[in-house]
């Protein structure tokens, strides 16, 4: 055996590094480096139907823990601005919104959609006194169904956002968002964390409505340790999962990793294809979205009425909010005798809940000094190594990072059968891309 | 009343968290398996690892074919050059990592695949400077190694292999 000096120092030294690394990955607050990195994306925002009509009332948004406030004008144009008054810091949520703009309540200040303030009632209009008053905003655009808005220098904003869920005609197309009290990173680890599906989520496979009947079942359940595969793409990962199939073939799972925090998971026989993003509130909490679509054909009603009873990876909500109904104030409704029997193999009920509940367990942020990664962590391992080599290159050199570019939102996750040599680049090279009008690949 | 899970989850509560170790170091042996990845390995193993050692397996790329062999003796060595024995190294490793580059020949992933298997020990494959590779040599490695590798990983940067491993805690 080689000795490489004393182990424990060694140790601690990995450990330090490994939380200067956390801490890199999981701040996203302004002036941090991943903050900057996430500041490089258009981002959901909130749901179109948040701001339902012109003139609605105005809705309270905390993103990359900046306090923001969205709104819709007289006119249905979008906002996105500081949520206080400049002149003696009231919640503009109070704000009347009417005529072109948002009127704070206490003394009557008024602003447009940009954040400029308007009118200042005390002042002299031809004193120009409103002209040199502004609030930080930022642009908010509507694409299929969701809010998007994007947090960086106006100078690099990037084209319109163009996932495919984003972009299919509306009725293909279902999106939902929940409260996630957890840190962004470990939630959008547990959607490129391939391994645990075989575990945490066998229950689902076979009575979820958006789920059961696919062929694809079968090989998941009836081979419950498949051998994963983690390859670069352009905009971040493929994370193949594969099974043996018929004829010495492999069966593939292949997840989409865009970054930063874009997942799309294989699709399962004719069933709509699902993604998330992890977009952070704040350090100790995130939007988890959840799209549903399919590229072909409309969603039909039995499916769309599953989504939102909370099925597949959507979820009920306590009523009124974007909390799940299962959150950690009930024990996320824990059935020890569902768990004992095998219905569900967590006692948590729904793939959604699954998931979050264990995430929530971590803690806000979770010590990853402290985990023990094994081979099948790979996938997580990359994306890390993926996300700090791009934040590295942004700080340091004003790279734009991967998943900016239109071109690597265009991607599909896949089910395929290839013979076993093929790289699933090439194999599933089709496959992987969003094409419209084009099939799905699945199984 | 808060729930427990509620009280539990809060960063207040993180601060309890037990600060023993919770695991010993595990035993990484990283084989070359042709030429290139001699270099990276060799590149890798200047490094300081806790439990991680480095072999090449790569002289024996183009030796006999699986069926022809007679014994797995010699099959390795170590980057000073001194012959290991491969049934050795395996049964005294917790993860074995076989480095391959695309286009070269990597058969003896088969040798020490299947001394993995014997020894029911976990195997990674970890390919490098495959983005220049065409698909058609990306697939003869993959043929390759897919049978012997738990898991697979195609990087495009030499440098995946270091995170991997510190990861891993090697
Ligand atoms: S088994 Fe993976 S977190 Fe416990
Ligand atoms: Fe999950």
């Amino acid at each position: 055996m080689i000795y490489n000096g004393p182990t424990i120092v060694e140790g601690e030294f990995c450990d330090m590094l490994r939380k200067a690394q956390n801490d890199l990955l999981t701040q996203t607050g302004p002036g941090t480096p991943m903050g900057q990195m996430f500041r490089s994306y258009w981002m959901p925002a909130l749901l179109a139907g948040e701001l339902p009509e012109n003139e609605c009332p105005p809705v309270r948004v905390k993103l990359l823990s900046e306090r923001l406030l969205a709104f819709r004008d007289t006119e249905g144009r979008y906002g996105l601005i500081d949520e206080f008054c400049a002149h003696r810091g009231v919640s503009l949520w109070f704000g009347r919104n009417e005529e072109c703009g948002l009127r704070c309540p206490y003394h009557g200040w008024k602003y447009d959609v940009t954040g400029q303030c308007i009118e200042v009632p005390s002042e002299p209009e031809a004193s120009g006194f409103a002209q040199t008053i502004k609030l930080k905003s930022y642009p908010l655009i509507e694409r299929g169904g969701v809010l998007w808005t994007y947090m960086g220098a106006p100078d690099k904003q990037p084209p319109p956002p163009e996932w495919e869920f984003a972009t299919v005609p509306r009725k293909q197309t279902f999106t939902t968002k929940r409260l996630q009290e957890s840190n962004w990173l470990q939630a959008m680890e547990g959607g490129i964390d391939s391994s645990h599906v075989s575990f945490l989520h066998r229950g689902d496979l076979d009575s979820d409505p958006l789920f059961k009947g696919a062929k694809a079942n079968q090989y998941n359940l009836s081979d419950s340790r498949p051998v994963f595969e983690v390859v670069e793409s352009p905009g971040g990962l493929y994370i193949g999962a594969r099974r043996n199939a018929e004829n010495g073939n492999y069966y593939w799972r292949i997840t989409q990793w865009v970054m930063p925090s874009f997942t799309m998971i294989a699709p399962r026989g004719n069933h709509a294809v699902h993604g998330h993003f992890w977009i952070p509130i704040d350090d100790e909490n995130c939007w988890t979205w959840s799209f549903d679509y399919h590229p072909i054909r409309e969603l039909t009603r039995a499916e769309v009425s599953a989504m939102r009873e909370g099925k597949g990876i959507h979820a009920k909500y306590v009523p009124g909010t974007y909390r799940p109904l299962a959150n950690k104030d009930n024990d996320y409704l824990m059935d020890r005798e569902a768990q004992k029997a095998g219905r569900t193999f967590s006692g948590v009920q729904g793939i959604a809940m699954q998931d979050a509940s264990l995430q929530e367990s971590m803690g806000p942020i979770v010590d990853r000094t402290k985990e023990n990664l094994v081979s099948t962590d790979n996938g997580i391992i990359m994306a890390r190594h993926r996300l700090l080599r791009a934040v590295k290159a942004l700080v340091e050199k004003g790279v734009l990072p991967p998943g900016v570019d239109p071109a690597h939102q265009k991607v599909r996750s896949a089910a395929i059968i290839l013979p076993p040599d093929q790289p699933f680049k090439d194999g599933a090279r089709e496959a992987l891309i969003a094409r419209p009008d084009v099939a799905p690949a699945s199984v | 009343m808060q729930s427990e899970s509620a009280r539990m989850s809060s960063a207040a509560e993180a601060r309890f968290r037990v600060q023993a170790p919770n695991s010993k170091p595990r035993v990484i042996k990283v084989i070359a398996l042709d030429a290139l990845s001699e270099d990276v390995v060799d590149r890798l193993a200047k490094a300081s690892w806790n439990q991680a050692t480095f072999f090449t397996a790569a002289a024996f790329a183009g030796a006999p074919r699986l069926e022809q062999r007679v014994s797995k003796e010699g099959w390795l060595r170590d980057l000073s050059g001194r012959t290991r024995d491969l049934i050795d190294e395996v049964d005294t490793a917790d993860l074995v990592v076989m480095v391959a580059t695309p286009g070269e020949n990597v058969a003896v992933a088969a040798m020490i695949g299947e001394a993995c298997s014997h020894k029911r020990v976990m195997t990674t494959a970890l390919i490098v400077g495959a983005t220049s590779a065409s698909d058609e040599t990306l697939s003869k490695t993959l043929a390759q190694v897919r049978p012997w590798s738990l898991m697979v990983v195609i990087a495009n940067a030499d440098d995946y292999i270091e995170d991997m491993l510190s990861a891993l805690r090697a």
